[in-house]
């Protein structure tokens, strides 16, 4: 490791603090997003709300009502064709081509992309 | 030497456009000097503190701009030589390339989970905010929370706040309304419909009268960093073997330079594979390398080497001929001697029986009668094919003189039998040359004979001339192609092709008789009658010991040349000599074609060169221009050009990226149209009164940043709307600090101060406990 100037090193920041609660020292766990999550999920469970509250969950978006519009998985233009192999969408003859050839597993990282990937589990 | 300026013009050769415009990859963050301290730090005065997923603010409200606007990132790692830990939070994470593997964000998605690296960078805010009080930061705190945040991310901050800095009060608000609160700040219009376009998550949330109506707001899980994240997976695949990494910071600036949002996103992806339109739109990015600098010959070294390769290949030339021509002669030699024993053994006249023949034959090395006679037409077929190659007979020669050949040994001294031999072999060569010129001779006449034939037909009926042409090369066409689909079948295990693939093989290799020969004919016949059933009583009687699949004597398989078809059949490779003579029969074919028939272009070559021009795949992948792989420059760029729309598109339509949520349009749409009317907050029937929501679209937030959003929203919201309608779309001054700048012109308001919770408060009610204000979430 080449050797920090002094200025970078000062830039570090030191504890303790003078405005800080000497005495302040938490156990604190880190859980996931998906955990903080559930842990919501289950805390809203032991309420009594209101049909009309306002959580986490009630504000999430809902799932679109106008009918989807396809996509090339490859390109992004419009793919009004999909493999049979493998699911993929695609604009043309073309590029049907490449979807063919395609090395194995790399239909699953384009169908990632749009979350249409096989999960295993 | 690395290369690459701002707006260096690439030297490719696009044919019809001028070369593009090559920007350089973002450099990496750097940070020249350490953050600041602020030198006004008042005891009391509210400190708010703003903090996102990407970026935290933070500032004392005795100022009109946050002081620290820093990346919400802390590096925290072990110093070998010092031996001690070193923390660094912020911009200073960028002081040294060094710190940036042990980079952390307190986030994970939407949420903080990681509440040790929060305490580091409120720490650092503090402390570089000056706060000079002992024993706890003594300002009240305005700070902001999720919409709709779980409860335990309250809990904890409060908890922070409280305990570990022992603040006065904190108050929580929704960074969207404190954006649209500055944004409003003369309070011109009190209703909005908030489209807050985060770096986590994009919320929708209206206002009536300045009042927030949270149970009708929505939120989209998609953001600036889920937009950056898609980008990076996108391109990794269209460039998987792109010589460097690109950072995420490299794909962020992309984002933030380059993609905009389309007026018409279905019209404008065909627009883009329109060559012209694709010159407009095409981005190309380039990555420094180090160039290696290939050295220039001179002209007369080029040539004094292409000399050498010439010489070189003359003389190689030189020797196959020497060698063919060899070859020939034994070949000849070979043919003659054969053909004479064949004549003789067939000889009625000489009434040699089947046994001796065989014998004879088999002293000469063969096995039967049929490997008899197939060696001879092997070497026939060879022989002709001999003849006609290259021996090397351009000089004219006159018939040397053999005269010592008709001598006898006998009257000849030591030299001149030597003399003689190499005359006999001179003799040999000269024959074989003469036999192989005649050959050619005929083979040219009838070539030429062919020609006037098709010349003559041309000039008396082209049209049939042509059809009959083009029909021909049809037929070789379709039967490439036909391979081709054949070859691409049996790729797949499962298809047709490759079962009666299998299936061949297997009878092949079952055991039993006459399953894979049942087109196999008697060739023995060839050699005389009776012949056929001589032998094959003579083998039968030999071989009763033990029938297996190699010596079966009814197994015929293979004495009709047809019989190896089958392995052609099963072969799972191409037959380079067939592939050769087809290809020829193509070429002389469409030559013809080119040369008479005036409908046939050179696009319609069965090879035509690859029109890169008409390639989807070459246009998405290199733009309006040709690409040259050996080219080190167009090695390291990358072409934007469809991402840089669809990337903020996904904010639309959330399915493009496997979102199973409505876009921001259709929310609003049904919003607007629907479920706020239908609560009597408005309604369209008064007549052209504009509901005053309508008049206010408010888009803020980082990603409102982006290209012709505005333009975008207002055509999509007019599409919608009701016609008559005075629509108004706003975009915050800077949405980047905006919601600071809100919470800093709230602190001063009355609703402030009726809205903090105090410690006393805290201890009281507990850590979900809020006021509610028009700024903020709703209590449960």
């Amino acid at each position: 490791m080449s050797s920090l100037s002094d200025t970078v090193v000062s830039a570090a920041i030191n504890r303790p603090l003078s405005f800080k609660n000497p005495k302040y020292n938490p156990s604190r766990r880190h859980k996931p997003h998906r955990q903080l999550v559930s842990d919501e999920q289950k805390r809203l469970a032991t309420l009594t709300l209101p049909v009309d509250a306002v959580t986490y969950f009630s504000v999430e978006a809902y799932p679109p009502l106008r009918p989807q519009k396809h996509y090339c998985d490859i390109t992004g233009l419009k793919g009004h064709y999909k493999a049979p192999s493998s699911g993929l969408r695609f604009a043309n003859a073309e590029v049907y081509q490449v979807v063919r050839t395609m090395a194995q597993g790399v239909d699953q990282q384009y169908l990632e992309l749009r979350n249409a990937n096989v999960v295993l589990k | 030497m690395t290369i690459n300026s701002e707006g260096k013009k690439s030297n490719v050769s696009s044919g019809d456009y001028p070369p593009p415009v090559v920007h350089p990859l973002a450099e990496p963050r750097v940070s020249l000097k350490p953050e600041p301290f602020y030198d006004n730090y008042q005891s009391g005065v509210p400190i708010a503190i703003d903090i996102g997923s990407s970026n935290i603010r933070a500032g004392l409200t005795n100022t009109d701009t946050p002081f620290l606007n820093m990346p919400t990132i802390i590096s925290r790692f072990r110093d070998r030589k010092l031996n001690r830990m070193l923390t660094y939070v912020g911009n200073d994470c960028f002081l040294d390339p060094l710190f940036k593997s042990s980079i952390k964000s307190p986030f994970d998605g939407p949420l903080i989970n990681n509440w040790d690296v929060t305490e580091w960078l409120l720490d650092y805010s503090f402390y570089h905010l000056n706060v000079s009080s002992q024993d706890g930061v003594d300002n009240p705190i305005i700070i902001n929370e999720f919409m709709a945040t779980p409860a335990s991310q309250r809990k904890n901050m409060y908890q922070l706040l409280f305990e570990g800095y022992n603040v006065p009060s904190v108050v929580f608000g929704l960074s969207d309304l404190f954006s649209f609160h500055y944004n409003n700040r003369n309070n011109t219009n009190k209703s909005s419909l908030i489209l807050g376009c985060g770096n986590q998550s994009t919320n929708i949330i209206p206002v009536i009268d300045s009042k927030p109506l949270l149970h009708f707001a929505k939120r989209i899980n998609w953001g600036g960093e889920q937009a950056v994240e898609y980008l990076s997976k996108s391109i990794g695949l269209k460039y998987p073997f792109f010589p460097t990494k690109i950072t995420t910071h490299q794909f962020e600036t992309m984002v933030q330079d380059f993609s905009y949002f389309s007026d018409d996103y279905l019209a404008e992806l065909d627009d883009l594979m329109n060559l012209e339109y694709l010159h407009d739109k095409d981005v190309v990015l380039e990555a420094s390398f180090n160039e290696v600098v290939q050295v220039q010959k001179s002209e007369e070294e080029i040539a004094r080497q292409q000399e050498k390769r010439r010489e070189q290949g003359k003389r190689l030339q030189e020797q196959a001929q020497k060698a063919r021509l060899e070859k020939l002669v034994e070949k000849e030699a070979d043919f003659k001697y054969y053909s004479e024993l064949k004549e003789r053994l067939l000889n009625p006249e000489n009434k040699i029986s089947k046994k001796q023949m065989i014998q004879t034959l088999s002293e000469a090395g063969f096995d039967d009668v049929a490997d008899f006679n197939k060696y001879l037409s092997n070497l026939e077929r060879s022989l002709k094919r001999a003849r006609h190659q290259d021996i090397g007979e351009n000089e004219v020669e006159e018939e040397p003189n053999f005269y010592l050949l008709d001598m006898k040994d006998e009257d000849l001294s030591e030299e001149q039998l030597k003399e003689k031999k190499s005359q006999k072999l001179q003799k040999a060569n000269y024959e074989a040359r003469k036999k192989a010129k005649e050959e050619k001779l005929i083979e040219k006449k009838r070539k030429e004979e062919e020609e006037a034939q098709e010349q003559s037909w041309r000039e008396k009926d082209l049209d049939g001339w042509i059809e009959d042409k083009r029909a021909k090369l049809k037929v070789i066409v379709d039967r490439k192609k036909q391979r081709e689909k054949l070859k691409a079948e049996l790729n797949d295990r499962k298809s047709h092709a490759a079962q009666i693939r299998m299936k061949n093989i297997a009878n092949l290799a079952a055991d039993g008789s006459g399953n894979a020969r049942n087109s196999s004919s008697t060739a023995l016949n060839t050699m005389g009658n009776g012949g056929a059933g001589g032998n094959g009583g003579a083998r039968s009687k030999r071989n009763v010991k033990k029938v297996t699949i190699d010596n079966d004597p009814n197994d015929t398989f293979g004495a009709n040349d047809d019989d190896w078809m089958i392995y052609k059949d099963i072969a799972n490779f191409e037959d380079e000599e067939q592939l050769e003579v087809e290809n020829s029969e193509l070429k002389a074919l469409e030559d013809l074609l080119l040369k008479y028939d005036p409908s046939f272009n050179p696009e319609d070559l069965f090879n035509s060169e690859y029109n890169w021009k008409k390639s989807t795949l070459h246009k998405f992948l290199r733009g309006a221009y040709s690409f040259d792989p050996e080219d080190q420059h167009q090695q390291h760029q990358i072409h934007l050009n469809v991402e840089r729309i669809k990337v903020p598109e996904i904010l639309i339509q959330p399915t493009i990226a496997g979102l199973d949520q409505a876009g921001i349009v259709e929310i609003s749409e049904n919003l607007l149209l629907k479920r706020l009317p239908s609560s009597n907050f408005y309604n369209f029937n008064d007549n052209n009164v504009t509901p005053d929501i309508i008049k206010n679209i408010f888009l803020t937030g980082g990603v409102s940043k982006t290209a012709n959003f505005k333009n975008r929203i207002v055509r999509e919201f007019t599409s919608f709307l009701p016609s008559g309608n005075n629509l108004q779309v706003n975009v915050a001054e800077e949405p980047i600090i905006d919601a600071w700048r809100g919470m800093k012109l709230w602190s001063l308001s009355d609703s402030y101060k009726n809205s903090f919770i105090t410690r006393k408060e805290y201890d009281e009610m507990g850590p979900e406990y809020i006021k509610e204000h028009n700024l903020g979430n709703v209590r449960l």
